[in-house]
């Protein structure tokens, strides 16, 4: 028995999901979903004993460890991959990493045809992701990065096609999406907006693959630079990985 | 008899070295132990033989009338047996039949036992000899024994042996107790420490809170200098980039496994909340893994620790400055883990001041070292800057109008068209800085009545700063305990020594624990 023990801290939701993963077939044996904004460190930790309990196990059982990489909460983000790296390290057992907007896509799995996850990426952007869901699976099209709302409804109104919106930075900027796309913008009911245990698991799932790797190599997905190295940039300077991406596929 | 004393020989040489070596921060070199016990006429090296191997030894060189008592030392685990009063006892003895007729020796005042036993002896503290113990830079106290031969002194010697025959013979075996470690505490336990309050990625693994298995400290002093001080956001990330390697360097340097560990110790405040939550995570997830305890530590605390970690022997009641590019503040520690915090800056940490100074100044990151290299060269009377709230009357700094001096100072000159003397510069605001944290020093240490002062924090590795208390201190009578460079700094180790002893308290920090940026003393 492959137990898979996974959480995301990125949003203000902590997301926390065991189960059971063999080839591409999953067991979802618990899932705890906490809204804790700001307090993902308090938080994670007895909610994640919660859903090992629910589950019948301790974390002596765990085979594996995946954990939401973001784009989200900077700090969000970290605590979730250090605990992760903590947890995988002090078991001896693989780690992974899982897309927080691939896994807020999940939720809307039902759906055929395109998902737009809105991520919340603060001071007026939005973490975009686009993705086609269908009975054979969910494809994800773009890759992670941070936008001008506008900017992107613009964009995904360009594809003259319906798009399932959902995703928290729909709080925010739900009404750009909705002025620039017109009747493509179809939005998801708002409790869908939030990664789960679940979709974590199934997203995981959907990777085919159950291999992990060493805990010092899965980091934060980011998307910006640190404000001291944007305004270096803007000045002309010169430095640091153009997407901000961090970690293995993402790194420079 | 159980144990008996017998000439010193090279077979005891062994022995001889593991208890010099558990018992004093500067043991003699089995060199020194040859060419002493391979004796003339004026020495005598003894040791205690036992079943239970060699327990202790001592030596003295006579010269003309006045012996010297060279080395004295009893095995830990046999101490509290009367064997050290019985190897002084043979020693007075020895002294007087070879012509001795007064009898010296140093000690560490910080060493209780050791000179409430030389007292028992009749002998008297006679002075101070100032730095003699290089390690810490310790004064040693002198003692004199005036006349062995008086009336007095010989109803002493003949209860001193009586009493050392009675020890020898009634002496059962080694107590087979846990050793101590730092701070009075139970002294074999294993703790793995983690830092990322600032800058630094810091891991360190300690044995019995004292004995530092390995220390390993990331610095991302490079990827903040191009911005001129620590960019918050970068330091996370780094953090999160290096934890896992740094732990494990800390682990394969120490040949230790987690398995082989007691418990974990974390920095959970005070310090940059971003950084600290990387660092607090990592352990909390290897705690919760593991099951073994998760200790949270005050990164405060641990720089006071840095001093027990330097000085094994060091008490408190003491007084502490604590002084970073993060904090300022005088400590009033009456006893290990108590902490009165009598004073902090207003606004700029001192370290904040030196770096906010160097950039103006063109010096580059981190301003400190460049400043202390720089001010070398220079006079610093040659400008007279602000020293703010030194007749306050309180113990709070503020360092946010000199750095305005300083700024003012440099405009006024290039305005005027006048080169800038940087040198002089530098060492005028270092003795402005210097001025006040020393005269606030010595007075929290006069009104507290300590005679042990402790610094730490990277400004504390200002050798100007350091020369300046010292010297002011030792006017006072006040002892001045200086950690090394590498302890003073951001690091695990002195992570490792506090949380040696809040483990053995009982306290443990829950997995709703939270990172606290702005975390109290005491």
């Amino acid at each position: 028995m492959r137990v898979v023990l996974c959480f995301d801290t990125a949003t203000e939701r902590v997301a926390v999901g065991v189960g059971v993963l063999d080839g591409g077939g999953l067991e979802v044996l618990a899932s705890r979903d906490v809204d804790a904004p700001r307090a993902a460190l308090s938080v994670l930790l007895p909610t994640v004993r919660e859903a090992l309990a629910q589950a019948g196990l301790t974390v002596g059982d765990c085979r594996m460890i995946a954990v939401g990489r973001g784009p989200g909460s900077f700090t969000g983000v970290r605590i979730g991959v250090a605990t992760a790296k903590g947890i995988a390290r002090g078991l001896g057992v693989s780690l992974r990493g899982v897309g927080t907007l691939d896994a807020v896509a999940r939720r809307a799995a039902g759906h055929v045809g395109l998902v737009g996850v809105v991520g919340d990426a603060m001071r007026g952007e939005v973490y975009p992701a686009l993705l086609r869901c269908g009975p054979e699976g969910v494809a994800r099209l773009s890759p992670d990065r941070v936008a001008d709302p506008r900017e992107v409804a613009t964009e995904w109104a360009s594809l003259q096609e319906s798009v399932l919106l959902t995703g928290n930075g729909l709080a925010k900027h739900g009404g750009v999406f909705g002025e620039v796309m017109g009747s493509n913008a179809v939005f998801a009911s708002e409790d869908l907006w939030a990664p789960t245990g679940v979709a974590l698991l199934e997203a995981l799932a959907s990777e085919g693959s159950c291999e992990g790797v060493g805990p010092g190599e899965i980091l934060p997905v980011y998307t910006r630079l640190s404000d001291a190295e944007e305004r270096e940039r803007a000045s002309g300077g010169a430095c640091a990985p153009p997407s901000g991406v961090a970690g293995p596929g993402g790194r420079p | 008899m159980s144990a008996s004393i017998r000439p010193m020989e090279p077979r005891h040489l062994r022995e001889v070295l593991e208890i010099e070596r558990s018992s004093f921060a500067s043991p003699w070199t089995e060199g020194a132990f040859l060419s002493e016990c391979d004796t003339g006429p004026d020495r005598e090296w003894v040791v205690i033989e036992s079943p239970w191997g060699v327990l202790g030894y001592a030596g003295v060189a006579i010269m003309v009338d006045e012996a010297h008592v060279m080395n004295v030392a009893v095995r830990e685990d046999a101490r509290h047996a009367g064997l050290g009063l019985a190897l002084m006892s043979h020693i007075i003895e020895a002294a007087a039949l070879r012509g001795g007729v007064r009898m010296t020796l140093e000690v560490r005042p910080s060493n209780e036992a050791a000179t409430a036993l030389y007292e028992r002896l009749g002998m008297t503290a006679a002075g101070l000899r100032p730095g003699y113990y290089s390690d810490v830079g310790e004064d040693a106290l002198v003692m004199w024994s005036e006349d062995l031969c008086s009336e007095e002194m010989l109803e002493l010697r003949r209860s001193l042996a009586e009493e050392a025959a009675r020890s020898l013979g009634a002496f059962e075996g080694v107590v087979p107790s846990r050793p101590t470690g730092l701070a009075g505490m139970p002294g074999d336990d294993l703790v793995l420490a983690i830092e990322t309050s600032c800058d630094e990625t810091a891991a360190a693994v300690l044995r019995g809170g004292r004995e530092v298995l390995s220390s390993v400290v990331a610095s991302q002093v490079d990827f903040h200098a191009r911005f001129g001080g620590v960019v918050p956001e970068i330091a996370s990330r780094k953090h999160t980039e290096a934890i896992v390697g740094v732990v494990d360097e800390a682990l394969e340097r120490a040949g230790v496994d987690l398995a082989d560990l007691d418990a974990i110790g974390v920095t959970h405040g005070p310090g940059l909340i971003g950084a600290l939550v990387v660092g607090l995570s990592y352990a909390k997830g290897l705690a919760f893994a593991t099951g073994l305890p998760l200790v949270g530590v005050n990164h405060m605390e641990g720089h006071i620790f840095a001093n027990l970690l330097a000085d094994p022997e060091l008490e408190p009641p003491m007084v502490a400055l604590l002084v970073s590019g993060g904090h300022t503040s005088l400590v009033h520690v009456p006893a290990w883990g108590e902490y009165e915090v009598l004073g902090s800056t207003l606004d700029d940490a001192a370290g904040e001041a030196f770096d906010k100074v160097a950039k103006v100044l063109g010096l580059g990151y981190p301003g400190g070292p460049a400043i202390s290299r720089l001010a070398a060269e220079g006079d610093a009377e040659a400008i007279r800057f602000p020293r703010a709230m030194m007749d306050s009357g309180d113990y709070d700094f503020s360092l946010s109008g000199l750095k305005t001096a300083v700024i003012n100072h440099v405009r006024h000159e290039r305005e005027a068209g006048r080169q800038i003397d940087l040198a002089d510069l530098a060492a005028s605001f270092q003795a402005a800085v210097v001025d006040v944290q020393v005269a606030k020093s010595v007075r929290a240490a006069k009104e507290h009545g300590v005679s042990t002062f402790c610094i730490g924090g990277g400004v504390a590795a200002n050798p100007v700063l350091r020369e300046a208390l010292r010297e002011a201190l030792a006017a006072e009578g006040v002892r001045l305990s200086v950690p090394p460079f590498e302890l003073c700094t951001d690091n695990a180790a002195m992570i490792g020594a506090a949380a040696h002893f809040r483990f053995w308290r009982g306290e443990r920090l829950e997995p709703s624990a939270e990172g606290v940026s702005d975390l109290k003393l005491g």
